[in-house]
């Protein structure tokens, strides 16, 4: 009951947050720049192998997901190549570093902190 | 390989601390492959970003305790979980935004369920790229800022028992 009760107010909270950002979108369209204004307009995603991040390679051969409900061939479907691993490695990197430099940040001050109040028993 | 005294015998790792530190850890994978999207392609990417959606909501529920106290502590001049509590709520705002939009724009998994948003507007996807990395500086400081707590249980979980 009571983790029901919680779950009702985080609930509540993302509701909030999705409805910040709809109101982003109402009434400031154009933020991201180079868009928005009068009239209809269309993204341009250009061809499906230009979605694919710099450096991926394409399987030849590789069937394309359509899905059951008959989407129509969408970019690459499922990849999962060994090939593409390095694109799985670069974002754990960058986590990583950032960890590393909070953590170093973080022992630092707290070793300053301590040195400040003098040795304890 | 941390060395473990023999002389301090570890405590037992609670339930729910063990609950904490394994489901938290499976959402950082998660996250991390969702965001390599060159490597999982569309499809995963969806799905798994839909489903770190409901993880998210319940690793709130999880420590809604948290949220309630150390927001009423937040007006007193000194609080250590001040600077946690700002990226924790930035995060939320990002990762909260960066799965919505995800369904918004989704191409796979929302036409599986049958569902179609007849979106077509570049917000949504530029929105989807900038709080996805957003999310991507934020996540590592969330998990980093709790270093010490991972250690240590991190340390008990997986310290051999003495038979």
């Amino acid at each position: 009951m009571r983790f029901l009760r919680q779950l009702a107010a985080v609930l509540a909270v993302v509701t909030v947050v999705v409805l910040i950002g709809l109101a982003w979108h109402h009434f400031a369209p154009g933020s991201f720049g180079g868009q928005g204004g009068p009239g209809p307009h269309r993204f341009v995603r250009g061809q499906a192998a230009t979605a694919v991040h710099r450096g991926v390679k394409v399987t030849p051969g590789v069937e394309l997901n359509r899905g059951l409900s008959g989407v129509p061939p969408i970019q690459l479907g499922d990849l999962l190549e060994p090939v593409n691993l390095a694109v799985l490695w670069n974002t754990a990197w960058i986590e990583a570093a950032v960890i590393a430099a909070v953590v170093i940040v973080d022992a630092g001050l707290r070793k300053r902190r301590r040195a400040r109040r003098g040795p304890s028993r | 390989m941390p060395v473990v005294s023999e002389s301090l015998p570890l405590r037992r790792v609670a339930a729910r601390t063990r609950l904490d530190f394994w489901f938290d850890a499976a959402i950082l994978v998660g996250y991390t492959v969702a965001y390599s999207y060159g490597f999982t392609g569309v499809v995963i990417h969806e799905w798994l970003g839909i489903a770190l959606g409901v993880a998210l909501l319940l690793h709130i529920t999880l420590h809604w305790d948290w949220v309630v106290r150390t927001t009423g502590r937040l007006l007193r001049p000194r609080g250590p979980d001040k600077l946690i509590w700002l990226v924790n709520l930035a995060l939320l705002f990002a990762m909260t935004l960066c799965v919505a939009s995800g369904i918004l724009i989704s191409r796979v998994a929302l036409p599986e369920l049958r569902i179609s948003l007849p979106l077509d507007d570049p917000f949504w996807d530029r929105a989807h790229t900038l709080t996805a990395e957003v999310t991507l500086g934020l996540v590592p400081v969330h998990v980093a800022l709790r270093w010490r707590w991972i250690a240590g249980v991190g340390r008990r979980v997986f310290a051999r028992r003495p038979r």
